[in-house]
């Protein structure tokens, strides 16, 4: 068991979450109360860096998905960037990785607008 | 009393002082041994060796509630006393006082003025002649009153107290009752037999205080088809359980309207996405399929919604997931989209279903997964036997994964018997 770690920053897209440890029915209540506290305006991304995950069972996945209604609930975006291999394999078997859009580091999520964004696509 | 303080200094004195000062206090307080017997704080009596009254001081006439004259030389010591207290200096005081000469504090209840019953406290002491003869015996009389009640509150405070235990230990295991029966209702009791095929299922739960968020069915449809489903609801506990049953009735009912599984599956996802939409999300993933058995075939068609993909074990020894890609997770999107596939089965073919408890359990010091190529490396090494076979190899190995078995874990497994079962009552067998 790694213990779970949040750290909170902003981009100029908006908060980016860093998420490291173990994401799973012990910890995803944790996650779920740093996103309640996360300020979302309109059109900003809501970025959940997942590179330090270690570990993301179906708990972790259902407060992944919690992260992306609480920003649609805002008129926000959601992306997940830098998903482990075995998270992105069960967003695959979980036809999830179709629902979130997925990019492959936190720089690529977090490069402002007017920069053409490849891989990003309405949810 | 200080008395050092108030007398002379000469020592020769003294003792005339003392005499003279306790004297005047005597005095002073107007008592006398007389007076002290009469108006003690307590009951006094005195009685003969057979217990008739021989001596008895107004305090105690007082909480009778009777003239000297009806006492003395008329009543015995147990004329004074309740019914119940009559009984037990028969049976016990008495006894005790006779054989010990004296008895202590035993508590009692008086006949006090105004039919009351007062509860006092007794102390006998058996005074003996010179020569050890018993000649008559002395008795206080406390009033117990405030000690009765605090000893009444204490026994109604330790009866609310046994009270509320057998209340929680009722509570808990009606509890644990309606967890089994609802555990219990979201699994089919036993699994029906399909003409010419075989089924085996399995389930674990990890916590056996938590409901389990897996499930499967099997159920005939119209006598030549049947339905199938595994799946697993995300979370544990009363809410997974509630989408569990939700989700088991939905597909058995949709089953019956619907002959395309992708329909079925739609079926749930609309529902799920309706209840669960606001707020609190609940999800499932899950395979559904039909079953038409023919001869020595039976046609299978699946769909998948976010669920692992079917395993196939073919007579050959061979071992084939049926892919089942893009099928998405039930109950979060409106327009959620599923995928379907179809097989045949012949004779020794098995299709297993699993729930992720299997095939993401954590193995090996290093806690690896154990995932879905070891699965289909360890059918392929076992020898195609049939469902029930495969099922008890798989318990095998999910007991081995002892603590890594986190998660919980169903297993059905539908298949056609390499060798036909014998046919029980057949008249031409």
């Amino acid at each position: 068991m790694i213990p779970l770690k949040i750290h909170t920053r902003g981009a100029a897209t908006g908060p980016v979450l860093e998420i490291t440890g173990d994401l799973d029915h012990a910890t995803a209540p944790a996650l779920r109360q740093c996103l309640a506290t996360v300020a979302l305006t309109p059109g900003q991304c809501l970025v959940l860096d997942l590179s330090g995950l270690d570990f993301c069972d179906s708990s972790g996945i259902t407060a992944l998905l919690t992260a992306r209604s609480l920003a649609t609930a805002q008129g926000a975006d959601m992306a997940l960037a830098a998903v482990p291999a075995n998270t992105t394999r069960i967003l695959r078997i979980t036809g999830l990785d179709r629902v979130f859009v997925l990019h492959p580091d936190t720089e690529t999520a977090t490069r402002p607008p007017d920069v053409p964004v490849t891989g990003d696509r309405p949810a | 009393m200080c008395r050092t303080d108030q007398v002379p200094n000469e020592p020769s004195d003294r003792d005339q002082d003392a005499g003279a000062t306790d004297a005047a206090f005597t005095s002073l307080l107007e008592d006398s041994a007389e007076e002290l017997y009469e108006q003690a704080p307590c009951g006094y009596l005195s009685t003969l060796m057979d217990g008739t009254i021989a001596k008895i001081n107004n305090t105690l006439l007082d909480w009778l509630g009777l003239p000297r004259q009806r006492v003395v030389g008329r009543m015995r010591f147990t004329d004074l006393l309740s019914v119940g207290g009559k009984l037990y200096h028969e049976t016990h005081f008495a006894p005790m006082l006779r054989m010990n000469g004296e008895i202590n504090g035993i508590a009692l209840e008086i006949k006090a003025a105004g039919g009351s019953r007062l509860p006092v406290l007794v102390t006998s002491k058996v005074k003996t002649s010179s020569d050890g003869e018993p000649i008559l015996i002395r008795t206080t009389v406390f009033d117990a009153r405030d000690r009765r009640t605090y000893e009444a509150e204490l026994l109604r405070r330790h009866r609310e107290a046994e009270e509320a235990r057998r209340q929680a230990d009722a509570d808990r295991a009606r509890l644990q009752e309606a967890l089994e029966v609802l555990q219990q209702s979201l699994l089919p009791a036993t699994l029906p037999a399909v003409p010419g095929m075989e089924a085996a299922s399995y389930y674990h739960t990890a916590s056996p205080d938590l409901l389990g968020g897996d499930f499967y069915d099997l159920f005939p449809l119209d006598g030549t088809r049947w339905a199938f489903f595994l799946g697993d609801v995300c979370g544990k506990g009363p809410k997974a359980a509630a989408v569990t049953s939700l989700t088991r009735y939905t597909l058995r009912g949709a089953a019956m309207h619907d002959r395309d599984p992708v329909s079925v599956l739609r079926t749930l996802n609309a529902v799920l996405h309706e209840r669960y939409n606001s707020g609190d999300a609940r999800y499932c993933t899950s395979i559904f399929g039909f079953l038409e058995p023919d001869g020595d075939r039976t046609a299978v068609q699946l769909a998948s919604g976010g669920h692992p993909s079917a395993l196939i074990q073919r007579a050959d020894g061979s071992a084939d997931y049926l892919p089942t890609p893009g099928g998405m997770l039930i109950g979060i999107l409106p327009d959620a989209q599923f995928t379907t596939a179809r097989t045949v089965l012949s004779r020794g073919d098995t299709l297993l279903l699993y729930t992720d408890g299997l095939t993401e359990a954590r193995i090996g010091p290093g806690r690896d997964l154990y995932g879905e190529d070891a699965l289909r490396d360890f059918t392929r090494a076992q020898p195609p036997a049939g469902p029930q076979a495969l099922v008890a190899a798989l318990t095998t190995l999910l007991t081995g994964f002892g603590d890594g078995l986190d998660d919980d874990t169903a297993l059905l497994a539908l298949g056609i018997p390499a060798t036909p079962p014998a046919a029980v009552g057949d008249p031409l067998a």
